[in-house]
């Protein structure tokens, strides 16, 4: 009698296991449609013309780059057109030989801005592309918006600035942290004015003294500006994660499943009962994000459009061990303690804005705790409301 | 090591709006290299629009609850001003030509409502306002950077910009609300007065301060009781913040124009009291500097019926010696601390915001390992900082 039961339980758990993978493969399948850029292996050198014949040939996948709002920066101006900024989609290809790997992107812009040399409030456009310093098994994703301590990243940028050819190779570990660098980069950038789009190639050896993309699945994320809309710096589009596949080298398994984790967030559990947990655990005091507005500015990134740029497996980590990715905030001057004693000589106040995060034995530590008491239902139906976050209309 | 604060203080009722203070600054840092619309140090009329146009309404600063202010950044043509050329090639031996004009058609400059002021003939008023940055304790610039690029030294509280770190965007200008932060667009990188700081570890006050013919600028420490600067702040308290309402603290302080010519009546009759509403005082200078007019005008009686009055002696600036205590050996001592000797050690004293750790180092000229420049800033040496 036992034994029938036992069999019956093996038998019923089998069919759920089978189940679940099937539902899982049916997932990363979608995860590979829409997630992952198929690189094209070619045998000759790659051009980094953007009008070079390769591209033409080379097929491309939509990427959406979302107005970046977790931060606000304090531009009068630049923060005025925020709210009415479009969502932005670009055209993504991916070229590589056995030495060099090249990345096109292509976007509309009707405005074509120039940083002139003689002005003082004119921005350039420009696109920029990032690659994790490291990654792949055991290694989790860094910070979209530019790496952070835990996990560096090698950031190209191209900006359009008269007089020269602004383009710049860094090392970034988050916010504030962009370093210069001298690694090998071939940078073009060209517009279109029939289209009214700009075309930008990014070439790099696939292995540098910084990084090595010779793998299966490569991190890649995506961000523009838009002179005409007075951005730089964080104002910007930013995209998620994406992720370039290579078929000449082996793609890790357990990486795909690890970076493709809760994709898509829309099947991963309940919005609606999401944003419950996300109010009985207290969000709101920190984060402004959705209709909660009563956290003070500045007091922990703004999600409001977090679903536009973290990837279901990133907001996990977050949520559950928030110490991995520390993100340090914007100048800790922003915000001064009036209160606080002034030097004898009204020389040196105390200037305490709210950190973001704490020093302890040297090393970072967020001030947001873990949550990883959730239940995994929580969790997953909170990751599924993150989600949904995707406007910045409301930016103020 | 100590922290200390230079300071700055002009008496406004002395100055003559000469510029010869502008005409110091420009000539020994803002005549070249994309520098040449900026004026670190400039003399407006108030009440006026000022130099940026209407820099008191472009925001910035702090709020009441202390967080920063957004802030937008003044057009080159429409606020600063485009510094223009005169046709004298085509004029010079050419009698077709005979209009002198210039290159460009400016709408704004730096000194541009000079002397227009407000109110009607025979009480209209204005006065002089002479400003540098503010070298402020809470520096909306330094709060604005995203990059952390712009530091105050320690050692003196003068703040600068990191021409490495920055990035060239441009949030500290919206964060001053002095707009006294410039974006150089020829190196992509904001600059701003350096309160001399070369000039001043030698000993040597501000050129500013050093050339101003009616000796209206006073240079020293906060914390050295014995300097002028000390007394007229904190001992006195006739040295007063301009609008310290936008809560950077700012450290050039000002002596009011509370001695202005008298108004005058229907009949011609000059009336009590100066011709500068004290409301347009209070707006600029606060609350405080109805105190400080009582107490300045109370010295100059006392002075008037042959009594000493030490305040007095200060503002009448007999001489450089006092009005400038710098303290030479001061930074002497800073720099032998650091083990720096010789001429290059105000170079080095401030190494806290160089590069990081992934910047490649070049060897030096004294065998120091340097953090590699960007090449904006290795054009900028060649061609004459």
């Amino acid at each position: 009698m036992k034994r029938r039961i036992k069999l019956v339980a093996i038998g019923l758990s089998s069919i759920l296991i089978a189940g679940i993978s099937k539902a899982e493969d049916k997932n990363q399948k979608e995860f590979m449609k829409y997630e992952v850029i198929n690189g094209q292996y070619v045998k000759e050198e790659i051009s980094a013309d953007p009008d070079a014949y390769l591209w033409k040939t080379v097929r491309g996948k939509k990427v959406f780059l979302y107005p970046q709002i977790s931060v606000r920066l304090n531009d009068k101006n630049a923060n005025k057109l925020i709210p009415k900024k479009k969502l932005l989609s670009a055209l993504v290809k991916v070229a590589y030989n056995d030495r060099d790997i090249a990345v096109y992107i292509r976007w509309k812009d009707e405005t074509p801005s120039v940083q002139t040399v003689y002005d003082t409030n004119r921005f350039a456009d420009g696109v920029s592309i990032e690659f994790p310093n490291r990654f792949g098994k055991g290694i989790t994703l860094p910070y979209v918006g530019m790496g952070d301590e835990n996990h560096p990243v090698t950031v190209y940028l191209q900006k359009t600035v008269e007089g020269r050819d602004y383009q710049k190779v860094f090392i970034s570990e988050g916010f504030g942290s962009l370093t210069e660098i001298k690694e090998p980069a071939d940078i073009q950038m060209k517009y279109n004015e029939k289209t009214k789009e700009w075309t930008a190639v990014f070439k790099r050896p696939l292995k540098t003294e910084n990084s090595n993309l010779k793998a299966g699945l490569v991190p890649v994320a995506f961000a523009i500006w838009d002179g005409s809309k007075y951005e730089r710096d964080g104002n910007k589009s930013l995209s998620k994660w994406k992720f370039i596949k290579l078929k000449k080298f082996p793609l890790d398994k357990e990486y795909l499943d690890y970076v493709s984790w809760g994709y898509p967030a829309s099947k991963l559990g309940n919005p609606e009962r999401g944003k419950k947990v996300a109010l009985q655990n207290g969000c709101a005091a920190c984060h402004r994000f959705d209709d909660q507005k009563t956290a003070p500015v500045g007091m922990a990134p703004n999600l409001s459009d977090i679903g536009g740029i973290a990837v279901p497996v990133y907001l996990k980590e977050s949520i559950v061990n928030p110490n991995d990715v520390v993100i340090r905030n914007l100048n800790p001057n922003r915000h001064y303690n009036k209160y606080a004693k002034p030097d004898k000589f009204k020389a040196y106040p105390n200037n305490d804005m709210y950190q973001w995060y704490m020093v302890v034995n040297g090393k970072k530590q967020s001030k947001m705790p873990p949550f990883s008491h959730l239940s995994e239902q929580d969790l997953k139906d909170l990751i599924a409301y993150l989600s949904t976050l995707k406007s910045w209309k409301n930016f103020k | 090591m100590s922290k200390r604060q230079l300071a700055m203080v002009m008496d406004l009722n002395k100055c003559i709006g000469c510029q010869t203070c502008t005409v110091a600054c420009k000539t020994q840092w803002t005549n070249r290299n994309g520098r040449e619309y900026m004026y670190w140090n400039n003399v407006e009329t108030q009440p006026g629009a000022g130099y940026p146009r209407n820099w008191m309404e472009a925001g910035g600063g702090f709020d009441a609850d202390g967080n920063l202010k957004d802030g937008i950044i003044p057009d080159m043509v429409l606020d600063y001003g485009v510094p223009w050329d005169y046709n004298h090639d085509e004029l010079f031996g050419n009698a077709d030509q005979t209009v002198l004009s210039p290159n460009t058609d400016p709408v704004w400059g730096p000194n541009w409502d000079e002397d227009v002021g407000e109110g009607d003939w025979p009480n209209s008023y204005f006065f002089y306002l002479p400003r540098i940055c503010n070298h402020c304790s809470n520096p909306g610039c330094l709060a604005a950077c995203p990059r952390e690029a712009i530091f105050k030294r320690e050692q003196d509280g003068i703040v600068l910009v990191d021409l490495e770190r920055c990035q060239g965007y441009r949030y500290c200008i919206a964060g001053c609300p002095y707009k006294k932060i410039y974006f150089n667009p020829k190196i992509s990188k904001s600059e701003k007065c350096i309160f001399c700081f070369p000039r001043i570890e030698k000993g040597l006050p501000p050129a500013c301060a050093h050339q101003c013919v009616g000796r209206i600028r006073f240079v020293g420490f906060l914390d050295d009781e014995d300097s002028q600067v000390y007394k007229l702040v904190h001992k006195y308290k006739v040295a007063l913040p301009l609008r310290p309402d936008f809560g950077t603290q700012p450290n050039v302080y000002y002596v009011p124009p509370v001695l202005s010519p008298p108004k005058f009546d229907e009949e011609g009759k000059p009336m009590e009291g100066g011709r500068i509403p004290m409301e347009y005082l209070e707006k600029l200078f606060g609350p405080e500097v109805h105190k400080a007019a009582e107490t300045l005008l109370a010295e100059m009686e006392k002075r008037k019926r042959g009594e000493e009055s030490e305040l007095m002696d200060i503002l009448i600036a007999y001489s450089h010696a006092d009005m400038f205590r710098l303290d030479e050996n001061y930074y002497q001592e800073v720099a032998a601390k650091q083990g720096l000797k010789g001429t290059e050690f105000f170079k080095l004293i401030d190494e806290r915001y160089v590069q990081g750790k992934n910047t490649p180092k070049v060897e030096g000229v004294y065998g120091v390992k340097y953090f590699e420049t960007q090449p904006a800033v290795e054009n900028e040496h060649k061609e004459g900082h």
